[in-house]
């Protein structure tokens, strides 16, 4: 009970800290037209493009989970022996895959 | 009362609206102590008018002026024997009391274009694509100049008051992501003194693009812009001109005190392949006058 007033509290806390603080959405349009030094837009804003850092972003994820595995791995691994080598190599086996992806979209050239 | 109080000690924040012939007379009154330079009008105060407005920029005009935050003061420079520093404390004053004279919007309260889409958000289209929600056609695929991968292409018409280009030009760019992928020029810059294209004034230009605005303050005071090795923020190679070097070549130019002659080149060639950032910085690193003779190329051919 305590612990859902609490909750609660901060809850309301929160959002009424977000209605004191952020700014009244009276803007004109005029006013909410986006800046182009006088310059006026010819499609809309909606758009897709390329997310270039993701295959970064495949290579830290690669080589943090590896990290986190091998921790609890070497405290076991003089207690499991040969099994937790197999388990290991497995899981390497796995990650290297994602790694070599990342090699061939070119994410190991300095650019 | 007392916070607007401590707010107006603040430099004035300006933004420079250059109409032809002004461009040297605002860049060295801005630079003054107690001005800034706003380089947006969201982050100015004052709109600082300077010349005679052609009658084609006077809807742009309009628009920057309404996208100045209240409070906001509009103030004209338009007679050349008025001193830097009559205006100087002109535009200080309005700074202090700024909110007493705050000024209404000057183009209606309208959506640019009506809404004209079908659908719940109005899209039009068959899935992501197609429609034309307020009148607009949404991006459509084209292929990426770098890796032909279809992504979408966003057109926009920047100027005549873009701080990061010369007053008046107005640059029709085609982006993917914030790569350039067309650019052509829609008008030419206004016609400026020969003193714009004085090395002290292009370096500032320079420096202000890098983010450095001390540096670039300093520049257009004639002392030396400080900094360490300012001129390894330019990439090596880029913007690269037959007989003038590449950017950094010519902004270690401005910084030596020589007036880079460049022959005019041809933006719709220069620009496309280029990052927005990259690209402002090679036309920053062009003299005015190259700019000026770039643009009217299309016009001679």
């Amino acid at each position: 009970m305590q612990t859902l007033i609490i909750l609660l509290g901060w809850t309301v806390l929160a959002w009424l800290l977000v209605r004191a603080t952020q700014p009244p959405a009276d803007a004109t349009a005029p006013q909410s037209a986006p800046f182009l030094g006088g310059g006026t837009t010819g499609t809309h804003a909606w758009q897709r493009y390329h997310f270039r850092p993701y295959t970064m972003t495949l290579v830290f994820i690669a080589f943090e989970m590896e990290m986190m595995f091998m921790y609890p791995w070497a405290v076991v691994f003089v207690s499991e022996g040969i099994k937790a080598l197999a388990e290991m190599g497995m899981f390497l086996a796995i990650l290297s895959v994602g790694i070599l992806y990342g090699w061939r979209e070119g994410v190991f050239r300095w650019e | 009362m007392r916070l607007s109080r401590l707010a107006s000690r603040a430099p004035a924040p300006v933004f420079g609206a250059i109409g032809p012939g002004w461009q040297v007379a605002v860049e060295r009154l801005l630079a003054r102590s107690g001005l800034r330079r706003a380089l947006t009008p969201r982050d100015a105060g004052i709109l600082l008018v300077a010349g005679d407005m052609p009658g084609d920029a006077a809807e742009a005009l309009g628009r920057v002026h309404d996208q100045l935050p209240h409070p906001r003061a509009t103030l004209r420079w338009t007679v050349s024997h008025e001193t830097a520093d009559a205006v100087a404390d002109r535009i200080v004053a309005s700074w202090r009391d700024l909110g007493a004279i705050d000024e209404a919007d000057l183009l209606p309260d309208q959506p640019p274009n009506e809404w004209k889409g079908v659908g719940p958000h109005g899209q039009g289209g068959k899935g992501m694509m197609g429609g034309t929600p307020y009148g607009r056609p949404m991006a459509m695929t084209g292929e990426d100049i770098r890796d032909g991968l279809q992504l979408d292409r966003y057109t926009a018409r920047i100027g005549p008051f873009a701080p990061m280009l010369p007053p008046g030009l107005v640059l029709e760019v085609t982006l993917q992501g914030d790569v350039i992928v067309a650019a052509t020029v829609q008008h030419p810059p206004f016609a400026q003194p020969v003193d714009a294209d004085a090395p002290e004034l292009c370096a500032a230009r320079m420096l202000t693009i890098l983010g450095l605005d001390g540096p670039a303050r300093r520049a257009i005071h004639g002392r030396r812009p400080g900094g360490i090795w300012v001129r390894g923020a330019v990439p090596r190679g880029l913007g690269g001109i037959e007989g003038a070097g590449d950017a950094r070549d010519r902004l270690a130019a401005f910084l030596g005190g020589d007036r880079a002659a460049v022959t005019a080149p041809d933006l719709s060639e220069l620009l496309p392949g280029l990052e927005w950032s990259e690209a402002m910085l090679v036309m920053a690193s062009l003299p005015p006058s190259a700019i000026l003779r770039a643009a009217r190329l299309p016009e001679a051919a």
